[in-house]
């Protein structure tokens, strides 16, 4: 494997097999390049950028509010934490104080969203890996949660909850909603749980993902790969621990040590308790008040930055205010830090293993394909 | 019914090209499709990723730049005869990415899809719903099983 990130032996490996931009076994266009030798992979390449829509140009002078509204549509899987990071940078420029009910919906939403990623994650992983009936049962379990995010936010992809200063009143919780996502938590507590018992209790699946794709700890530090990915190495690192809105909950991080496919799909099986548990204690505590802070007033502010922790790593949100209007909006999504990940990973093996080691990293390439500028030094 | 669509209609391959939409109306076809709520292989409906068994194209996504050119092949490389649907709001019109501010129209988006392949059936929402793909899926087979 080699040290750098670069291409070093692309002369000397001839057999170079080549995917996409469309593929059968790539749902989303991406290319990558295999150099093979003997049938193991010696050195991967990833290439983005057949999705680039140019979103940050487009919210380049919008009023703020429909620049918010426009963020959701950079990805229909975590449409929910751009949103709410986009709302975060506003809300953080130009000082507003969030209510406390508001908070607990944005965050009931959100763990919501991870329950139905790392859900797809899982049947998507399984469906590689060859086991359909898995995949099946993951996506019966799936339905579940969008039916929850379908009666809370109106739709079943993309729910818009945030807006500045609060929520939107169509998210609002009453009790009837309340009862029905208890009651939604406990149906997938127990088939996930159910779903865990064979999962690790079959030997062929065991014995099919321990130890491929596998990426160090010191390299996954190194290529900068963040959420489930860089845990997955053993990191523990979370920015829910240190977000305000999470503030008032207790949770574990979970973390496994090899940083293989099997270590990767344990994450997301021993995270979605983790969020079950996280939406249980909101909906229990949950505040009375307002959910909307109207009492604010538009100003300038130079460039505000934010992080939050979403289903995938870390999301960056950044932009000036002008007279109400976004300037200089910046977007960096998780999966972008994650494509060293999914190069390295698939180095070593087998090439019957590559897909599945570009997987483990949960790639989302539609989030990937931001503006992005490569400065040669 | 001749022979060859009483045989059609028992096998309906849909094939999904994703051309730079958000991946929500994406994962809702696949989802329509396998999961077992929606379920359309109980009417013979199956996924496949391989353009010389489909009959049935379906298209999602504004298409962006470098997305036109396999979109063509991938459209010539499906047997007739042939049935393309385009899903949600980006294949219909070209979505939020179209047209900056109002007018200007963006130089990465050369969709909608009706600008590059003919279409036969369009299915609106953003995203769309499962229970609106298949019904656009029904809608294009009369395409299919009346050719000769």
């Amino acid at each position: 494997m080699n040290e750098n990130n670069k291409i070093t032996e692309k002369n000397v490996i001839e057999t170079e097999v080549a995917m996409g931009p469309v593929h059968s076994a790539a749902i989303e266009p991406y290319r990558v390049r295999l150099f093979v030798e003997d049938e193991m992979v010696k050195d991967a390449e990833i290439t983005v950028g057949i999705n680039h829509r140019g979103i940050e140009r487009i919210m380049e002078g919008l009023p703020v509010e429909k620049a918010n509204s426009l963020t959701e549509k950079i990805c229909g899987i975590c449409s929910n934490s751009h949103i709410w990071n986009s709302v975060l940078v506003a809300e953080k420029a130009i000082g507003i104080d969030v209510p406390e009910r508001a908070q607990y919906i944005r965050v009931i939403m959100e763990e919501l969203e991870r329950l139905h990623s790392h859900l797809l994650y899982l049947a998507h992983g399984n469906e590689v890996l060859g086991h359909e009936t898995f995949a099946m049962r993951i996506f019966y379990i799936r339905e579940t949660v969008m039916e929850l995010l379908r009666m809370i936010g109106g739709n079943r992809v993309q729910y818009g909850a945030s807006i500045i200063g609060g929520v939107r009143p169509r998210c609002e919780l009453d009790a009837m909603r309340i009862q029905k996502i208890s009651e939604g938590m406990d149906i997938i507590e127990e088939k996930i749980l159910d779903f865990a018992d064979r999962f690790v209790s079959d030997p062929m699946i065991m014995s099919r993902i321990t130890g491929v794709g596998v990426l160090t700890r010191k390299q996954a530090i190194e290529l900068a790969a963040s959420g489930p990915t860089l845990r997955s190495t053993g990191v523990e690192t979370d920015l829910r621990t240190e977000m305000e809105a999470y503030e008032p909950f207790e949770f574990n991080v979970i973390t496994q040590d090899d940083g293989d496919v099997k270590s990767n799909l344990l994450m997301r099986v021993l995270e979605i308790p983790e969020a079950i548990n996280i939406i249980r204690q909101a909906i229990k505590h949950l505040p009375d008040g307002k959910i909307t802070n109207r009492s604010w007033d538009m100003q300038d502010a130079p460039i505000t930055k934010s992080y939050i922790e979403v289903p995938r790593g870390k999301l960056y949100h950044s932009y000036a205010l002008e007279d109400g209007r976004v300037r200089n909006s910046i977007v960096r999504t998780p999966s972008i830090a994650n494509i060293g990940a999914m190069q390295y990973a698939a180095v070593g093996h087998h090439i019957t293993d590559a897909q599945l080691a570009i997987v483990q990293c949960d790639p989302c390439f539609t989030c990937t394909d931001r503006a992005i500028q490569i400065i040669k030094i | 019914m001749s022979l060859k669509s009483y045989s059609r209609a028992r096998a309906v391959h849909i094939m999904l090209v994703y051309t730079g939409g958000c991946n929500g109306c994406d994962i809702e076809i696949v989802n329509c499709v396998l999961s077992p709520k929606y379920d359309a292989e109980q009417y013979k409906v199956f996924l496949t990723w391989n353009p010389r068994e489909a009959d049935v194209l379906v298209v999602t996504g504004p298409v962006t730049k470098h997305n036109e050119k396999p979109l063509r092949e991938i459209y010539d490389a499906i047997p007739e005869p042939k049935a393309v649907i385009a899903a949600g709001a980006c294949a219909l019109m070209g979505g939020v990415y179209k047209n900056i501010h109002g007018d200007i129209p963006s130089e990465e988006i050369m969709g909608p899809v009706d600008n590059i392949i003919p279409v036969d059936a369009k299915v609106p929402g953003c995203a769309v719903r499962p229970e609106d793909v298949l019904s656009g899926v029904v809608s294009a087979l009369p395409l299919l099983l009346d050719a000769k």
